[in-house]
């Protein structure tokens, strides 16, 4: 079956288990949430940083979404449906917790920041791979906007045009948080490479030097 | 004593008609040795003990055939189980979920391993230790269930069983075709329905409770709840309610065919709802009148007092 | 650090202007050309473009066995999820019966058999383990329910297989059934007989409707035990 062909199966089965969820039946809840269950606890954990909280909040969006399924007319994709569902779920959970949130609604300023540079010997040198312990310890440590853009981009995939959406914001304001998001990862990498890494120390290079 | 009738007994046979009374007198000795005792017939296993560590709040759920019930909330986040059966034709599952790690879900549940079983031989007694704020579900056709000394909700269903809780708190509901009820300190939302069997509510502090029995009776002692909906009604049965002098509640108490009788100051509406077409009504407040009390038996007395 | 914060060149400001989109995928030349020219704006490019890949490579992961089980058990309670249907109500549905649960089936069948027995004449009181539905059938002065004829039948057979279970039931427990019936029949002939005397009287109504829909609830009960 051609790539496009297995999309196109893959939704119409998915329909088909919407159908007879909508019907009450268990089997097709079941499969339902087997498909998507990994995506949506993924995203919850990695917009928390909690294994505890994401595994509520996967719960609680699944309640949410289950309890709605007859209401689904297939207007979007059924996985569109259900990860702003998610999404929503833990917004509005951060909400409550009262974490300080970066408004996506900012004007963009990105263009006019300049990226910072120490000009020492280490600033030549790359991140190399980025280890996904390190990464995932970065992504916790950033502010709870750029996170949300950042997990929701980079690491599930979705296009500006739907995290747009789902955060309803500008497809521009999701663009400009993300280069935030991915500036400030690279400072705490480079920030934990400098702590784990005593040897490689920074020179004080004057940028006349360079080149 | 019983040991030396016994021994008495077997040792001055003589004669062959002798020793088969005899034989059948030790044996009804035997019997009502191991009867008294309140012992399940030996046949089946010895007690089994399970300790399995829950969260703070699990769903406990019990499905019994028969036997006795007895369920306490406990201040540890652990299950304690305790059960025999009474014959090996019958065999307690047990299961907790998820399986590794603190259960959120334990589920006990008898089934009978031979489908031709009846009578005292499907019988399993259950003790449980639970946590405080654990949700309970016990279905136990007959015999008596116990729960006590829960915050979490509660769910019984019985047969012709008796079924006694006590110090519950969170919303409790109890169901039973032949058993007697009996509801002790209640202080969560209260639904009480048998249909033979007699309800007894006694010190509730909820704010809502509703009680229904057929041929039963309905027995409340206590005061009601500032705002408290309460709902209590009778068929043949009579319904007899004890409240203290300064109770408040607003009264709507009727009835068909049966009579009311009451002892206690209540002072009639002016503008009452009218009575049903036959039989007797009575409409007015005690006190300030914050809570509603609803009283209806079809044929039954009701009666309101005063609490001693 | 004095140089800490200042760029380089202009063009390297412009290099950071243009970053952004340029890992967008829009078209911006001036971005990969510069970086081969000034080391630490390819470093930053580079470090950007690893963290790109390394999110996207970030494997998913999947939630404890608890969370479907937390979500199956709440579906369960709301009523979302349908119970397994229980041998009684697989047959009642292989014989083309309704196909709703078993006590919104009984009990309008039941309501149907009020109005079946409100127009019946005085029957005989029944003894112990005798039939439940009652004596002979009456056709009724309709009340207006939708297929009364088909509800009807349902409850007949409704009562037939518990009628036909009765003998496998525990003892104990059928005494129990069977008390329970017997009163709640009693008062729907009572009750009954109040309506048919006194339509207006609501309260002989309330308990009429309340006895049917209990004795929907005791048979289900009887026929659920005894399924397992």
């Amino acid at each position: 079956m051609s790539p496009q062909n297995k999309v196109a199966a893959k939704a119409v089965s998915e329909t088909q288990l919407v159908r007879r969820a909508q019907k009450g039946d268990e089997e097709a809840f079941a499969s339902l949430f087997e498909a998507h269950k990994r995506r949506v606890y993924s995203l919850c954990l990695r917009m928390t940083g909690n294994t505890a909280e994401a595994e509520d909040l996967t719960q609680e969006a699944f309640l949410q979404l289950f309890r709605k399924i007859s209401t689904f007319r297939g207007e979007s994709a059924f996985s569109t449906w259900l990860h702003r569902l998610a999404v929503n779920v833990v917004l509005m959970h951060l909400r409550k917790k009262g974490l300080q949130q970066i408004s996506l609604d900012e004007p963009e300023t990105s263009q006019e920041e300049p990226v910072k540079r120490d000009y020492g010997d280490d600033d030549r040198r790359l991140l190399g791979s980025v280890d996904r312990i390190g990464l995932e310890k970065a992504i916790a440590e950033l502010p709870q906007g750029y996170r949300t853009v950042f997990v929701l981009h980079d690491v599930e995939g979705y296009e500006h045009n739907e995290i747009a959406e789902i955060m309803n914001c500008s497809v521009g304001n999701s663009k400009s948080q993300l280069h935030k998001a991915r500036l400030k990862l690279r400072e705490w990498l480079r920030e934990d490479r400098r702590r784990t890494q005593p040897q490689s120390l920074a020179t004080s290079a004057s940028p006349q030097d360079e080149r | 004593m019983h040991t030396s009738a016994l021994e008495k007994e077997t040792n001055t046979v003589s004669n062959p008609r002798a020793k088969v009374t005899a034989t059948y007198q030790a044996a009804r000795t035997v019997l009502s040795i191991l009867v008294s005792a309140g012992l399940l017939v030996a046949a089946g296993a010895s007690p089994v003990e399970k300790t399995i560590e829950t969260t703070p709040n699990p769903r406990i759920s019990l499905g019994n055939i028969q036997g006795q019930v007895v369920v306490k909330g406990w201040n540890k986040s652990v299950v304690h189980a305790t059960w025999s059966t009474a014959s090996p034709r019958v065999e307690v599952d047990e299961e907790a979920a998820p399986p590794d790690g603190p259960a959120e879900r334990v589920r006990f549940s008898t089934h009978a391993l031979d489908p031709s079983v009846t009578g005292h031989d499907s019988a399993a007694d259950y003790r449980l230790e639970v946590p405080l704020n654990s949700s309970v579900e016990i279905r136990n056709p007959q015999g008596l269930v116990q729960v006590e000394n829960l915050q979490g909700d509660t769910t019984v269903e019985s047969v012709g069983g008796k079924i006694s809780v006590a110090d519950i708190a969170g919303h409790l509901s109890v169901r039973s075709v032949g058993g007697d009820i009996e509801i002790a300190r209640p202080s969560g939302r209260v639904e009480a329905y048998s249909i033979t069997g007699n309800l007894h509510f006694i010190s509730p502090t909820s704010r809502k409770i509703r009680g229904t029995t057929t041929s039963g009776k309905i027995t409340y002692e206590g005061d009601f709840a500032p705002g408290g909906d309460y709902s209590l009604s009778a068929y043949s049965g009579d319904l007899d309610v004890f409240c203290p002098a300064n109770a408040s509640f607003e009264l709507n108490a009727k009835s068909v065919r049966g009579r009311l009788e009451n002892s206690f100051p209540i002072t009639p509406k002016r503008h009452a709802p009218p009575p049903p077409s036959a039989g007797f009504s009575l409409f007015g407040t005690s006190n300030s009148g914050t809570a509603t009390v609803e009283l209806t038996s079809y044929r039954g007395t009701i009666r309101i007092r005063r609490l001693p | 650090m004095a140089n800490e914060g200042l760029l380089r060149t202009d063009e390297c400001r412009r290099f950071d202007a243009e970053l952004g989109p340029y890992l967008e995928g829009e078209g911006r030349p001036f971005v990969p050309a510069h970086a081969t020219q000034c080391r630490f704006c390819e470093v930053v490019l580079a470090d950007l473009e690893a963290i790109r890949s390394a999110g996207r490579a970030l494997p998913l992961e999947g939630p404890s066995p608890a969370v479907w089980a937390n979500v199956r058990a709440n579906l369960r309670a709301e009523g979302i999820i349908h119970e397994p249907v229980s041998l009684w109500q697989q047959w009642l549905g292989s014989n083309g019966f309704l196909r709703t649960h078993a006590p919104l089936g009984a009990l309008t069948a039941l309501l149907v058999f009020a109005v079946v027995l409100l127009n019946t004449s005085r029957r005989p009181p029944h003894s112990p383990g005798t039939d439940f539905a009652g004596g002979e059938k009456v056709v009724s002065a309709s009340i207006g329910l939708p297929d009364q004829q088909q509800l009807e039948t349902t409850l007949l057979e409704l009562e037939t297989s518990f009628r036909a279970r009765e003998a496998t039931l525990d003892p104990a427990l059928k005494a129990a059934y069977i008390r329970g019936l017997e009163s709640l029949n009693e008062s729907i002939r009572e009750c009954s007989e109040s309506v048919r005397r006194q339509p207006e009287n609501t309260l002989a109504r309330q308990y009429l409707l309340s006895a049917y829909t209990q004795k929907a609830e005791i048979l289900e009960t009887a026929l659920e035990f005894d399924a397992h």
